[in-house]
């Protein structure tokens, strides 16, 4: 039996095409990047760029959502969903930083790109980019944060405050922000999905190309994780972008952008849980313990360990692609606060989970769990960040507590 | 205003030297480490950055000189009553700025523990090696050469296994030890340390304690190897590699203590690691509390500074309590090496316990909150330029050395419930 298979979930729900892509996507994840990693560890020039180029354009993941007729791969209906899981579980378990980064351009091409809402003056200028062109075109969210005392912004979207301003002017919309953080890929975007504070207050979701004149991009940070994604923080010194890059204004299609996105980040965890598993089971096997040749895994307290990490990888599992079945049948589930919380909810458990596994594997690997050589640690700090980047838990716990319990004033 | 300093310190233990040491050591770290260890962890291999501080730490300092006795021109703390408490200052103030020079300053004296401590002074074993630490401005470096490949944690299950899976020996050949095997990890390592202590068996197989044995070897000794650097997930000023010994022949009288007390007072060594890594935890904590003060203080949400937040303060809540608590044990187990007239010999096994059981909640504890405090500080949690992530991924190998959570557990287990079969 695969090991994946061990970890059981709603297998109807995959349909033909979910299970192909899913397998060549494997196959590229042992190919592409597993085979070299003990070699090349996080370099970029040597593994990962390769492996996103190969993933992105060569297997066509970034044109997913586009019809096949422009090149695509004419998946642009909710049940892309099943197929998202389908395929970041493979990503994640190679490279979460890969993983993460796919998460944002399916979210940001979501917008546009999944019926009802597609809107093909947006999915006819892209396609060039997405189904045609040679090179990777990476796609980064970027959402409100926490405001700041010296930064006079008033908090828009669940407490947080929007980094960009937007108004309209020059035929289109004018945008503004100082240290803007996008999700990912700050250094090689070519499309930024920005949450905009509009003149009056409002929501607007407004497409950015990476060229954008006006958008200035500062030197690449260092992060604990994700070296997959060169972020670097943006200036938009009165970016002009043309009115039809307004995707969608109000907080509604912004939740369920966010919840194909939560979605996304959940399902690349689970990869990366997929990973840390084989890892602790291959070492769990073939060490012992206590000098009796106990091998570490009849150990009751370590067995007591390893079943609580079965069974969070299980339960994340069975979580993610039940959110993916809600979002793929949204005419059952709807597409309002319910399953934003739901959305929400799942990636918070997901992403603690997934860093709570890995911290358990790395007790019972002890300095093995520590050292790179393992690659267990890198998976400890990907999901980590993934943890951190995409909500603060604050804001997150809020908006359960507002759905879950009719807050009012929060 | 708040500061680390209010967080609680238990005043009656504290050496008549702790506030003026404390500030030598704090000085020291806010203008050698704090600048430049955002970029340690690049420097992981060449220690380009790092061994600079320590020179001036160690050598021009003068702290290599604490552990001797005045008698061989050292500070003579490892006859005084406040070497526990004492180094609990040094060890949370270096960690407060890294805890990867905290455990490679620590460990510069973790095997000297056993010669330089009453009542086993080793006189003969000070007056050889005191001039190169005492006589000197260069820095000065030990290992603790204690893990094997095939035994992880096994040699420090002393009272269990008696150290009989060592595969280390030491075979007496005339007036030398002849020493061959393999260790891995020891902090130092990787061609950081002048002298070595080694823990080997002269009788394999043997759980008799007169077969443990505690050996110094100079790391120049010929048939020494060490391999490269481990890269890790953190702690890059704590140098760790493979060594090898074949057929290192030294003095028959670089055995620290002898028979049966080698043994007895390699636990010691255990205990004072333990109540060093509850003291780095400690430190890295106050450095996090710093940093995060300032982040709630200046960033909003809903309009309001972070702080301000009922959720968010409840978490800040735990966090400081947790510090607080941490801080309270560490010292309690410093003050009971300190006083073993009250608490019992520093080498018994009800210390051993207690002082793991103090590292290993420090340590879970501190990685629950940080983990919680990378949460809360968002998309920036993640940032190596706010520090916070440096002591998550520190803090976790402090968790996982010495055996790891699972052998305190069983160590404790059996202490307190009299287990006979774990």
């Amino acid at each position: 039996m695969k090991y994946q298979d061990l970890f059981m979930f709603p297998v109807e729900w995959l349909r033909e095409v979910d299970r192909t892509i899913a397998e060549t996507v494997s196959d590229w994840a042992d190919q592409e990047v597993m085979s070299g990693r003990l070699e090349h560890k996080e370099d970029r020039e040597a593994l990962l760029e390769p492996a996103i180029r190969k993933l992105f354009v060569d297997i066509g993941l970034q044109g997913m959502v586009w019809p096949e007729e422009a090149g695509g791969a004419g998946l642009g209906t909710p049940e892309a969903a099943v197929t998202l899981v389908a395929v970041l579980e493979q990503i994640g378990r190679a490279d979460t930083g890969i993983g993460f980064l796919f998460a944002n351009t399916f979210a940001v091409h979501s917008t546009f790109g999944i019926e009802p809402h597609v809107n093909r003056a947006l999915t006819g200028s892209l396609a060039p980019t997405y189904c045609e062109g040679g090179e990777p075109a990476l796609a980064s969210l970027i959402l409100p944060g926490y405001g700041s005392l010296d930064g006079g912004k008033v908090p828009g979207f669940s407490g947080l405050t929007c980094q960009v301003r937007a108004a309209s002017g020059g035929g289109g919309w004018v945008l503004t922000g100082e240290r803007v953080r996008p999700q990912c890929s700050g250094v090689d975007a070519s499309l930024f999905g920005a949450v905009c504070e509009g003149e009056e207050g409002e929501t607007l979701f407004v497409l950015v190309p990476g060229s954008a004149e006006g958008l200035a991009r500062s030197e690449p940070f260092k992060k604990t994780g994700l070296a997959a994604s060169l972020n670097a923080d943006l200036d938009f010194e009165d970016v002009n972008v043309p009115e039809e890059n307004l995707v969608f204004a109000g907080t509604e299609r912004l939740r369920s952008a966010l919840c194909f996105y939560y979605l996304g980040c959940s399902a690349t965890c689970v990869g990366s849980l997929m990973a840390a598993y084989e890892i602790l089971k291959e070492w769990s096997e073939t060490r012992v313990i206590k000098g009796k040749g106990q091998v570490f895994k009849e150990n009751p307290l370590v067995a007591a360990l390893l079943g609580e990490v079965g069974a969070r990888i299980g339960i994340s599992r069975i979580l993610v692609y039940n959110l993916a079945r809600m979002l793929a049948e949204a005419g059952a589930y709807g597409s309002g606060p319910s399953i934003f919380a739901t959305a929400t909810a799942v990636f918070k458990e997901v992403t603690g989970n997934a860093v709570g596994v890995i911290n358990n594997a790395m007790e019972l690997m002890g300095s093995a769990g520590y050292a790179t050589e393992w690659n267990l640690e890198r998976y400890w700090r990907d999901v980590k960040t993934i943890q951190n980047t995409v909500v603060p838990e604050t804001a997150a716990r809020v908006d359960m507590a507002r759905h879950y319990f009719g807050c009012q004033t929060l | 205003m708040r500061t680390i300093d209010d967080f609680t310190r238990p005043v009656e233990y504290l050496s008549p030297l702790d506030r003026s040491l404390g500030e030598i050591i704090r000085n020291w770290a806010d203008r050698e480490v704090i600048p430049y260890r955002r970029e340690f962890d690049e420097d992981w291999e060449a220690h380009r950055l790092i061994e600079p501080a320590f020179r001036r730490l160690l050598g021009e300092l003068g702290i290599q000189r604490l552990l001797f006795p005045e008698e061989v021109g050292g500070w003579g703390l490892g006859h005084s009553d406040y070497l526990g408490t004492g180094a609990y200052r040094m060890f949370e103030e270096i960690a407060r700025a890294d805890s990867g020079m905290a455990v490679a300053f620590g460990v510069v004296f973790w095997p000297l523990l056993m010669i330089c401590m009453e009542p086993h002074v080793n006189w003969r074993l000070c007056r050889e090696f005191a001039p190169s630490f005492c006589g000197t401005n260069e820095p000065m470096f030990c290992a603790n050469a204690m893990t094997e490949p095939q035994g992880g944690a096994d040699i420090e299950n002393m009272d269990l296994l008696g150290g009989r899976t060592l595969q280390t020996t030491a075979v007496l050949d005339g007036d030398q030890w002849v020493i061959n095997g393999h260790k891995l990890w020891p902090t130092n390592s990787g061609g950081v340390a002048d002298l070595f202590g080694v823990v080997c068996t002269t009788n394999p197989g043997s759980s008799d304690p007169e077969d443990f044995a505690f050996i110094f070897v100079p790391a120049d000794t010929p048939g020494v190897t060490q391999g490269g650097a481990y890269q890790k997930a953190g702690m890059a000023a704590d140098k760790n590699s493979d060594i090898w010994f074949e057929d290192v022949r030294v003095p028959s009288w670089y055995r620290a203590c002898g028979p049966g007390d080698d043994f007895k007072y390699f636990k010691e060594v255990i205990s004072f690691g333990s109540m060093g890594s509850t003291a780095f935890v400690g430190g890295a904590l106050m450095n996090v509390f710093e940093i995060l003060k300032d982040f709630c203080e200046t960033r909003t949400f809903r309009g309001k500074p972070l702080k301000e937040n009922d959720d968010i303060a409840g978490i800040l809540a735990d966090f400081a309590r947790d510090i607080d608590i941490i801080r309270v044990a560490g010292y309690q187990c410093a003050r009971m090496l300190d006083r073993p007239d009250l608490y019992g010999e520093r080498w018994s096994e009800e210390m051993v316990v207690k002082s793991r059981a103090y590292k290993y909640f420090a340590a879970d504890k501190a990685l629950e909150h940080l983990q919680l405090v990378m949460n809360l500080m968002g998309a920036h949690g993640s940032d190596r330029v706010n520090d916070v992530e440096k002591h998550w991924r520190d803090i976790k190998i402090v968790q996982l050395w010495m055996g790891g959570k699972q052998l305190c557990q069983m160590e404790v287990a059996r202490w307190f419930y009299e287990c006979e079969t774990l």
